[in-house]
């Protein structure tokens, strides 16, 4: 049942963008620093200075877009009740494998469809050993070159009206799902809403749950995150409790004013650079960037369909501008549910509690990765989903007709 | 005895280089959309950043806006800071019109403020009678805000800010004086009070109200207080103010107390960004005070030319609050010195009259029925009526420096 609305999309960014980028980089005015500041204080100036000279000298986006059209991309009109409709982007790539299992990869903030990319050849390719996928991975409405909803109020529910939609108009009637960050978020969502009847399983690597409300003081919850009964070695690793202590500054403020610094992001393209590449730093475990996977990353965000500015706005809408949890409006549902433990994850995870999230049928738990698990480490999470839904794996044949193998 | 080998005549210069510039990055903003009908509710509204960025760029006279500052009598001058070596402090130094006899004042501005907030009080401070004390008036440009260089290294913090302030008024001369603050001005009076009481600081105005509570071991009689006295109908409706500040208006102060640098680099590269972070407080946290565009012009402007760059300014959240792991008032320490306090509705934060008594004697209280968080700016009568009753003839803080009552003799 595919829509006749499906477009092959290719990334054509105009002369004039890049033109426009090149003139506010060559204008580029950096605050100071104070000695010896490294990472205290946020993003080093020596950093930015590097990262700015590539992209005026060396970067090449042309190279990288053309790189990123071997994909296979389309866009697709959803119709979002309320909201009319949106043109939706997303990869689908297909298995050769015909009863592949569909599968709906979502990315979260600052992060993009492309985290998926890495895992489409692991998670795609046909063998006797590991079950196969058809995989969706979408730019969320506001990101990448997905369109923006044009008024207040879209929140989980919508999200996961428009994943269910552009599934069952790909022809997926019964899918799983993977995400981390917000995918995680909005899978919760999507799975209340739309689990057992199309989602049939669901897999994340941020299994997160309890506390903390953002009401409530993070120190205090932290604190009983970091008692003796928890030595994980996510405890032990140190990106979540920076994360709570320290790094909660972008979430509070794209949380509650996120129109304002949309401003800037939407008008600096270092601005843009250090807002996201400090989270691509303190969200990874000693992940290797390269000055064009940084550059690449950003890139997406300044060349986004709608801006930059939009993609915060998920932030506020989540929590109702601050009010309420993220999680507000979901339920614990039976759908099997596999998830991951990445030691670097940012956000703070008890494998205690995870069964609060809903039906754990997988759990595995790993020495290396961190918040952009399917970036970083994309083997083990693709080895994660292969064991899940494999031969002999706690979800193998969730979907009817579709277990993976021909 | 001031020490004027040091000081320097100051004039704000801004090269045709940073005009320029400035104007160029105007030219090539590019703005965000918006969503419907959103107009305050997600922030700054589109319209409104527009409106201003297209005036900034073509219409706002910078130079003729510089040239008014510029009858201010400013200055500069080395200031040791323990650990720091010297600061070049910029600042606003107008003498009484009356007499010799007037009161040194510091006023200490905040963020986003800055030293041009003391420009309508001075009039009003520097004037006097045989009715109504005169100031002698010191303002200061914050290191690392306005045209005050900002410190080099790390941990330039309450101890430093009060130690460049007290040494800057010491080097003029004023060996005693009171000190008038909001915002950061607030914590930094109150600092200076903790360090310097009696001995220098002899008497304090605060128009913002924040404490931490009172606890039973450092404050009984505050704390047994807080334990049976009911909250006021006006503290009541600030503590509701204050809890809606930290729910949907304190995101900027997580970002800048824990991650500065990374905001910095926003604020130093984009006026329109810049722009739109500042406006934001200057339209919510003001009492419907009617912003002209030129003035909101002007005041970013400050910003954006400012000697050290937007970026330097925000440092002060993590440095004052050990990023944001301690409350700014933590080691404040009550002493007996005059403390007043101008309460205006709509300030951003209010706490219980027994929890500010926290941090001094309180001889002085004045309840205002507009103002808010600017209120030097917004209400600069009420504010200079306030410093007057408070430390005028038949004021609780009259004669606190010695030979220096504020009247002609």
């Amino acid at each position: 049942m595919s829509n006749s609305t499906e477009q092959p999309f290719v990334l054509a960014v105009p002369d004039d963008d890049l033109a426009l980028l090149r003139k506010k980089l060559d204008l580029v005015r950096f605050p100071d620093e104070l000695d010896d500041a490294a990472w205290s204080y946020g993003v080093p100036l020596a950093d930015m200075k590097r990262l700015v000279s590539h992209w005026v000298n060396g970067y090449d986006w042309r190279k990288s877009e053309a790189e990123i059209n071997k994909l296979p991309m389309f866009t697709r009109d959803i119709d979002v009740h309320g909201f009319g409709t949106l043109n939706i982007h997303y990869v689908h790539q297909k298995s050769e494998v015909k009863n592949a299992i569909p599968l709906l990869f979502s990315h979260g903030w600052p992060g993009d469809f492309l985290e998926a990319r890495k895992m489409l050849p692991l998670l795609t390719e046909k063998s006797p050993d590991h079950p196969s996928f058809h995989v969706v991975a979408l730019s969320l409405p506001g990101f990448g070159f997905s369109e923006a909803p044009k008024k207040p109020g879209f929140a989980g529910r919508q999200y996961a009206e428009v994943f269910n939609k552009l599934m069952l108009s790909l022809g997926y009637n019964e899918y799983v799902y993977q995400g981390g960050d917000w995918g995680y978020i909005l899978g919760l969502h999507a799975v209340t809403h739309y689990g057992h009847k199309h989602i049939k399983a669901w897999h994340t690597n941020v299994p997160s749950v309890g506390p903390p409300k953002l009401l409530s003081n993070p120190l205090v919850w932290l604190s009983s995150w970091l008692s003796s009964s928890n030595n994980s070695s996510q405890a032990k690793h140190g990106n979540a409790r920076n994360w709570r202590t320290k790094g909660m500054g972008y979430f509070m403020e794209q949380a509650t004013q996120p129109q304002t610094i949309g401003y800037s992001l939407t008008d600096s393209p270092v601005g843009l650079l250090a807002w996201i590449y400090e989270k691509l730093v303190t969200w990874t475990d000693g992940y290797p960037w390269t000055d064009d996977e940084v550059l690449e990353w950003i890139s997406i965000y300044w060349f986004s369909r709608s801006c930059p500015a939009a993609a915060g706005r998920i932030y506020y809408e989540l929590t109702g501008q601050n009010t309420h949890d993220t999680k507000a409006g979901t339920k614990w549902m039976s759908v099997p549910l596999g998830v991951s433990y990445f030691p670097g994850e940012i956000i703070p995870t008890i494998k205690a509690w995870s069964s609060m999230i809903g039906n754990i049928v997988f759990e595995s738990e790993h020495d290396k990765g961190g918040h952009f698990a399917a970036f970083e480490q994309p083997e083990k999470l693709a080895g994660d989903l292969w064991k899940m839904y494999g031969k002999g794996g706690p979800a193998h044949g969730v979907v009817f007709g579709k277990n993976g193998y021909d | 005895m001031a020490d004027t080998e040091n000081e320097k005549p100051f004039k704000v210069s801004v090269p045709d280089e940073d005009l320029e510039q400035l104007r160029q990055r105007l030219a090539l903003a590019r703005f965000p959309d918006e969503l419907d009908e959103a107009e305050w509710e997600y922030g700054v509204p589109l319209a409104d950043v527009r409106r201003l960025a297209a005036r900034w760029a073509d219409g706002f006279d910078w130079r003729s806006a510089e040239a008014a500052i510029n009858a201010l009598p400013q200055f500069t001058r080395d200031v040791a800071v323990d650990g720091f070596g010297t600061l070049n402090v910029h600042y606003v130094h107008q003498r009484s019109a009356v007499t010799e006899d007037a009161i040194p004042l510091l006023f200490v501005h905040g963020w986003p403020g800055h030293f041009l907030e003391v420009r309508k009080l001075l009039p009003l401070l520097t004037a006097g009678s045989a009715e109504q004390p005169s100031f002698h008036v010191v303002a200061l440009s914050l290191p690392g805000f306005g045209f005050s260089e900002a410190p080099k290294k790390k941990g330039f913090a309450a101890k430093q800010y009060a130690e460049v302030a007290n040494n800057l008024m010491i080097n003029l001369g004023y060996t005693e004086y009171v000190v008038q603050g909001g915002d950061w001005g607030h914590y930094i009076a109150g600092y200076l009070a903790t360090y310097y009481a009696h001995k220098h600081v002899k008497g304090w105005l605060s128009n913002y109200t924040n404490a931490l509570p009172p606890k039973l071991w450092n404050a009984p009689l505050a704390y047994l207080t807080h334990l049976v006295t009911p909250y006021s109908a006006k503290e009541k409706a600030g503590w509701t103010r204050s809890q809606g500040f930290r729910l949907t208006g304190s995101g900027y102060s997580h970002e800048q107390a824990t991650r500065p640098q990374t905001l910095g680099y926003s604020l130093a590269d984009s006026p329109v960004g810049l722009l739109a972070w500042i406006y934001e407080k200057l339209v919510e946290w003001t009492d419907e005070y009617r912003w002209r565009d030129d003035e909101v012009l002007e005041w970013v402007s400050i910003y954006w030319f400012s000697r050290a760059g937007p970026g330097a300014s925000v440092r002060i959240y993590k440095e004052m609050t050990q990023g944001f792991t301690r409350a700014t008032t933590a080691d404040v320490r009550w002493t007996s010195i005059p403390l007043g306090f101008a309460y205006f509705p709509k300030e951003l934060n209010r706490v219980p009259r027994s929890w500010l008594s926290t941090l001094g004697r309180i001889v002085f209280e004045s309840e205002h029925e507009h103002g808010g968080h600017f209120a030097a700016h917004e209400q600069p009568g009420e504010l200079a009526d306030d410093m007057r009753r408070m430390f005028g003839k038949g004021g609780p803080a009259f004669g606190v420096v010695a030979g220096k009552s504020g009247y002609a003799a």
